[in-house]
């Protein structure tokens, strides 16, 4: 075994040819590339550039040299380009410093019917998120179909990372509201016609209602993937990460004791206290066993984890929530009744949180997301029902603007009876080795299950779609 | 390429350092080998991962190192917003939205000019489809209007302008045109501008009270500094579970040599990390450093890096 994996590593790095698996974005790219992206001329373009040759180590050669300062100036080039926004195109938002407020006209209004009436909170009774910092009166364009929320007088409010993502990829002119600045009045929904730079964008949308830059970086990679990206309950920290989804769940037979944590601390108390049959004679018992099957479900005596009964509750601890529901760039999505979403994402920052979580934080996390069983599809593939697992989530760990996504799923080895799929003969084993009885996969069935599969989503490498 | 004017204000917002200025970007990276991690999205090719933009995030330890060398100061990002916009002039307000029009101006009249530029390449690459097809046979002239078709709509109406020239109409070297009306241009004449940096209309030069003491960073600042102070480029090391990737020249155009991992004099290792650590470093080619700063006898010196003891372990047995 060992020497397969180490050939493995040993092998020449994959040459041209295979390079659809290796992810460009996970080193720095040459930026000379850029040029060969024929973008300019033709938006539907979605190859991208083939990996750049890097050399080993810089030497004193002038041909070195001419090489960096080229790559350098492509980077400047590419990296000076202006945001722009054709009049066809241009959207205005405007930025409101104190949340949602109805529109003057609206204001005034009420201030003359009701003029004693205290001052609502910013964001109540507009049926938009209180959170919401920036509007737009004239929406145009594709992206607001996934992004922000209508208010009654037809504007789209956007949440901060909704407008500082926009803004980033040249789609939205922010203004700056008269009461911001200088001496251009009081009034906090009047455009003053100053355009927000990215830099006064950013000092103004991050940090804002929980937006950390961490959770930027996830929000704007996936949007740039062409996911579609929204707020979990979980984002608030204040609040209880568990969502409503559980209770709807049918009771489950509850087969085991509670929680990941729970099964663990069983484990080993049997470790200590081991049965005392075991001492007593043979672990399957005495008497007669008419098939395989009775001596199989007689020795799987270990207590073992179903992930599928009713989790119990426990509360999760930040990060380790739920903060975003990613959909599939081909799945339907209305922002009036946003579908259940395709991955649920808890945010890590790798700089604050050093150590992978621990089994409760781990536990709570995933009991605290909705039961995502193998689908009628694997009911016949034993290795993929494990590794989806029965419920599931991705951890993003950020470290200083790079992203890594692992996904975490609850396997339930416990539930899988291999002795079943071997009689019906789902193993392709021959009958004749049947016969003679000569299985030695039951093995499997005694592993205590608290296993919890990391592997990686395959998806990190999704469509490029541009616009 | 004009080199900013030192020091350069790096934004602190929300706890993260940012660069917004491609002028300091380029220049840190060209003078003190100071990457950090482009975070934003490329306005021009919005749909992908691999090549990103502005702003650039730093790490603590890269926003500590400069301020040290007296490269860059920490700016209270949210604070010089909120105070310049406040005491924002009027005479200054309106002359910045006439820089900002007359860029706008330029952006659109680059634009159509290289629209027409490129209209015209079209219709001459047709022109001589057709001759050569006429002078080949005459069998199939039904695709040609097609083709015509296609090209007259393909110059798209996305904000195109020329990338790669040196004109850049966002970019620090363009004076606005000397004699401008204060008239609002005619809708449709000029392109709305967002620009990257605040500065115009706010000062570039950041009072007292608005900057910020030294950036908090962890234990593993001496490593950091030790291997900048050699010459390496360092990034975040996530990507191979370590804490900085040690690159021998700008990562632009090396690999990475070095998985770097810091630890103290005393602190006793586990054999299994290093063993781990030696393989994976190993395996991807590249070496695994474990480094600290020795304890001299005068006591705590931290972030000394001169003091600081570096190991490669290279997984031999593979």
């Amino acid at each position: 075994m060992a020497d397969t994996d180490e050939a493995a590593i040993h092998q020449p790095s994959p040459d041209s040819g295979a390079h659809i698996e290796t992810d460009l974005s996970d080193e720095t790219q040459d930026f000379r590339m850029l040029n060969s992206i024929s973008f300019l001329t033709d938006g539907s373009q979605s190859s991208l550039p083939k990996r750049g040759e890097k050399d080993f180590e810089p030497n004193p050669t002038l041909f070195q040299a001419d090489i960096l300062s080229a790559s350098r100036q492509a980077m400047h080039n590419a990296l000076s380009y202006p945001r722009l926004h054709h009049p066809k195109h241009h959207v205005i938002g405007i930025y409101a410093p104190n949340g949602p407020t109805p529109p003057r006209s609206a204001q005034t209004l009420d201030t003359i019917s009701e003029e004693s009436q205290p001052k609502k909170p910013a964001g109540t009774g507009l049926g938009v998120p209180a959170d919401s910092c920036v509007y737009v009166s004239t929406p145009k364009g594709q992206l607001f179909k996934t992004i922000g929320q209508a208010d009654r007088w037809n504007r789209i409010w956007l949440l901060p990372e909704e407008a500082l993502y926009l803004l980033e990829r040249g789609s939205l002119d922010i203004r700056w509201p008269c009461s911001e600045v200088g001496d251009g009045g009081e009034d906090e929904t009047q455009d003053s016609g100053i355009p927000m730079s990215l830099q006064a964008a950013y000092a103004a949308f991050m940090g804002r209602s929980g937006l950390t830059s961490e959770r930027f970086s996830v929000y704007t990679g996936l949007r740039r993937l062409g996911y579609t990206i929204t707020r979990a309950p979980g984002w608030y920290d204040e609040e209880e990460g568990a969502d409503g989804s559980e209770s709807e769940q049918a009771p489950l037979v509850r087969q085991q004791g509670a929680g990941l944590a729970g099964i663990f601390g069983q484990f080993l108390q049997w470790l200590y206290k081991p049965e005392p049959t075991t001492a007593l004679g043979p672990v399957a018992g005495l008497g007669f066993h008419r098939s395989y099957d009775d001596i199989y479900r007689k020795l799987s005596f270990i207590p073992w984890y179903d992930p599928a009964a009713v989790p119990s509750q426990s509360r999760t601890t930040p990060p380790y929530r739920i903060v975003f529901h990613i959909y599939k760039p081909s799945t339907p999505f209305k922002k009036s009744a946003p579908p259940p979403p395709d991955f649920k994402i808890a945010v890590v920052n790798s700089r604050l949180h050093t150590t992978f979580p621990t089994l409760s934080q781990l536990g709570s996390l995933l009991e605290s997301t909705p039961l995502d069983p193998p689908t009628e599809k694997m009911s016949r593939q034993l290795y993929m029902r494990l590794r989806h697992g029965y419920r599931n989530v991705i951890l993003a760990v950020v470290d200083e603007g790079v992203v890594s996504y692992l996904r975490i799923a609850d396997s339930a080895f416990g539930k899988e009876k291999i002795y079943q799929e071997v009689m019906r003969g789902n193993f392709g084993l021959k009958g004749d080795r049947r016969k003679k009885g000569c299985i030695a996969q039951p093995v499997l069935t005694m592993i205590p299950e608290k296993a919890t599969r990391v592997c990686l989503p395959r998806n990190k490498k999704a469509q490029i779609s541009t616009e | 390429m004009a080199d900013p004017a030192l020091p350069i204000p790096i934004s602190y917002v929300a706890g993260s350092y940012f660069l917004f200025s491609i002028d300091a970007v380029t220049y840190l990276r060209r003078e003190h080998h100071i990457c950090g991690v482009l975070s934003g999205t490329l306005p021009q090719i919005p749909q992908q991962n691999v090549f990103l933009g502005l702003p650039l995030k730093l790490m603590p330890e890269e926003a500590r190192l400069l301020v040290e060398k007296g490269v860059a100061c920490i700016v209270d990002e949210v604070k010089v917003q909120k105070d310049g916009m406040r005491a924002l002039m009027e005479e200054d307000r309106k002359k910045y939205l006439r820089e900002l029009e007359s860029q706008g101006e330029h952006a659109m009249r680059v634009q159509t000019s290289r629209k027409e530029e490129q209209r015209e390449k079209a219709l001459k690459k047709i022109e001589e489809k057709k001759a050569k097809k006429a002078t080949q046979a005459a069998e199939l002239p039904q695709p040609q209007p097609q083709q015509e078709q296609l090209v007259a709509d393909s110059p798209r109406e996305d904000p195109i302008v020329d990338l790669f020239a040196d004109d850049q109409p966002g970019s620090s070297q363009t004076q606005p045109s000397a004699s401008r009306t204060s008239t609002p241009a005619p809708f449709g004449t000029a392109m709305g501008v967002t620009p990257a940096t605040s500065y115009p209309p706010l000062p570039y030069e950041s009072s007292a009270e608005q900057r910020l003491p030294l950036p908090d960073v962890p234990s593993s600042y001496p490593l950091f500094a030790h291997l900048h102070s050699e010459g390496y480029y360092l990034s975040p090391g996530l990507r191979f579970g370590c804490q900085y990737l040690a690159y021998p020249g700008d990562p632009l155009r090396f690999h990475s040599h070095f998985l770097g991992v810091s630890a103290d004099w005393d602190e006793e290792l586990n054999l299994m990390d290093i063993i781990a650590g030696g393989r994976l470093g190993t395996g991807v080619k590249k070496g695994f450093l474990i480094g600290g700063a020795e304890k001299t006898a005068k006591g705590s010196n931290i972030g000394d890096s001169d003091t600081v003891r570096t190991f490669s372990i290279e997984w031999a047995g593979m």
